[in-house]
């Protein structure tokens, strides 16, 4: 490419801008944050005079923050641990012991990821209204579960089909039983897989709005996503307390991705590349 | 692959003579042994019936009976004639043609980014991260966020008045607001696309884009002759994966950023479902909708196994 490295330096520019411009919101959310009422009505954009914590206590305190937070990290953490559990199960039913009629099931799960919740959610609401579910922590879990298992199942499914067949021939040999090879070899190894698509998991249930706010009516049982949207309405007139709110439901997942970056983009990208 | 049928299992070979036998020799052929492989997949199997399955043929069902006095009587087509006559549902499928013709620009964008991160302009290293780090915010927070920064008297209105440019009425809008909707989505998920497409970089052959280096092929070039041939499975997969995005998942912004409104202007398929059913007390009217979007996500997906197919073919 002639002359490539001088549209390297031209490119490098608005994608400088870019890079500034998906960072910037944030930067100024937890700026406002620190803000007092006076300092952010004379300037939003210059930096807080301090680091002021007391907003961020008062939407944590006054505005349930707290309880919905504590909502949020319980159905995340069941769900997450159920999808793993049944996830895993079934994927290394599927990827490594062929048994009749298991292409069929698989296609029949392949089938159901490509049936968005919108589409079914009018349905499901009156099943989980008739079975007395509804603004229950285990219905949440339940349709959480039910949205993000073909997902977990398909991901975990290819990872057991690339796992050489000798282990598992090798530990029948030993003596042991299926759910011996499950237990004790599969879940183990499986591991790497099981990380990725448990932190996909638990943000896709942490950041849902739609399903928790069908399924989870009463304020009491309100998951951290549903009380950020109600913020607004408590506190429109109070800016940095409001920011706040908002920064106390981002920085869960802010730490997640400086961690597990990684394990974001494998799961994501997993399947995109083979067709 | 050999794998395990639910016919007895004793394949083991015989134990070299000497050996004792192992220790935990678990009890081969038990019933509850050769159902394994069923016993661990009922689980995820019911689950997906009874709570994906299950509940699109329901509502499919439900779509054909009536709302309100009418409830649980089967009134044909009524709910269909009633959702193409409601001004509120054309304003969603007039979007959902938006959102098609957007497209493009929403693919092109992270496509032309993931190349010259490939290509290793000065930063590359850090832009991937940077950019996808967006994609992992819930669109609550996102839309929020987006509400303090366009708010009318906010901090984006106030840097174009320092330009002279005049404030924009971002969300308040009728023409502008969707697209201003639909810039924020696109702002918060280019990352997934982009690290999609670098994941699909990783697999294109080096030795070409060497091969175009040498011969002295302009980027342009480089780009239609050995990128775009080389990746057509990503870019499918990309175009597919963002237009359902589009449709699917765009709620969040809707209900915090503009709730439908200015006039119904920024409505979506899936708004509309959820205003039907949540606050409009219509499941069965929110149930022809939600069939109709269901058809909409069928032609997607039936239209890119087509390009598939004959893409395989010239292969």
């Amino acid at each position: 490419m002639t002359g490539s490295r001088l549209t390297k330096w031209l490119a490098a520019v608005p994608m400088a801008a870019l890079a500034l411009a998906t960072i910037y919101p944030l930067v100024f959310t937890a700026n406002v944050a620190m803000k007092d009422r006076r300092e952010y009505t004379l300037d939003r954009f210059a930096p807080a005079g301090a680091l002021r914590w007391d907003n961020i206590a008062r939407a944590w305190t006054s505005v349930g923050m707290s309880r919905y937070f504590l909502n949020s990290v319980v159905v995340v953490a069941c769900s997450v641990a159920v999808l793993l559990l049944l996830g895993s199960m079934a994927g290394f039913a599927l990827g490594r012991l062929r048994f009749r009629g298991s292409s069929a099931v698989f296609l029949g799960i392949l089938a159901a990821l490509f049936v968005p919740f919108q589409v079914i959610m009018v349905p499901l609401a009156r099943i989980m209204a008739s079975s007395g579910l509804i603004d229950t922590y285990p219905g949440l879990v339940l349709a959480y579960v039910a949205q993000f298992l073909p997902f977990t199942v398909f991901l975990m499914t290819s990872f057991y089909a690339a796992v050489p067949p000798e282990i598992v021939d090798a530990a029948r040999i030993d003596g042991s039983t299926v759910y011996g090879v499950y237990w004790r070899i599969m879940l183990p190894l499986g591991a790497p897989a099981l990380l990725s698509v448990g932190v996909l998991n638990a943000l896709f249930c942490w950041n849902d709005v739609l399903i928790s706010l069908l399924l989870m009516p009463s304020a009491e049982h309100r998951t951290l996503m549903v009380g950020v949207t109600a913020l607004r309405g408590q506190y429109s007139a109070d800016i940095p307390t409001f920011a706040a709110g908002v920064l106390i439901a981002a920085v869960p997942v802010l730490l997640v991705y400086l961690f597990l970056q990684r394990q974001i983009a494998d799961g994501v990208t997993a399947g995109s590349t083979k067709g | 692959m050999p794998g395990y049928s639910p016919a007895p299992v004793d394949r083991a070979p015989a134990r070299p003579a000497g050996r004792p036998a192992p220790a935990r020799r678990a009890p081969r052929g038990t019933r509850l042994e050769r159902w394994a492989p069923l016993v661990l997949v009922a689980p995820a199997v019911l689950i997906v019936l009874l709570l994906r399955l299950w509940p699109l043929l329901l509502g499919v069902n439900f779509s054909f009976t009536g709302d309100g006095d009418r409830n649980g009587t089967a009134v044909g087509f009524d709910n269909y004639v009633a959702l193409f006559g409601d001004p509120l549902f054309r304003t969603a499928l007039r979007n959902v043609g938006l959102l098609v013709l957007l497209l493009p620009v929403a693919v092109a964008i992270p496509g032309l980014l993931a190349t010259f991160i490939h290509l290793k302009v000065p930063g590359h290293r850090v832009y991937r991260g940077v950019y996808f780090f967006p994609a992992v915010l819930s669109p609550v927070i996102v839309g929020t966020i987006f509400n303090l920064l366009l708010a009318f008297d906010g901090p984006v209105n106030a840097l174009l008045g320092l330009a002279d440019l005049g404030p924009v009425d971002w969300l308040g809008n009728p023409g502008v607001a969707i697209f201003t909707v639909v810039g924020v989505h696109v702002w918060a998920t280019f990352g997934m696309a982009l690290v999609v497409f670098l994941a699909g970089f990783s697999t294109l052959d080096s030795s070409l884009l060497d091969a175009a280096k040498v011969d002295g092929a302009s980027l342009l070039q480089t780009l239609r002759h050995v990128i775009v041939p080389g990746l057509s499975r990503t870019i499918q997969f990309v175009f597919v994966t963002t237009m359902i995005g589009m449709l699917t998942s765009m709620f969040g912004l809707l209900y915090v950023m503009t709730s439908g409104g200015p006039a119904g202007s920024t409505y979506l398929p899936e708004y509309y479902v959820w205003i039907q059913q949540g606050q409009l007390n219509q499941p069965a009217l929110a149930s022809a909708a939600s069939t109709v979007l269901f058809l909409i996500m069928l032609v997607v997906g039936l239209a890119q196994i087509a390009v598939l197919r004959r893409t395989g073919k010239e292969d």
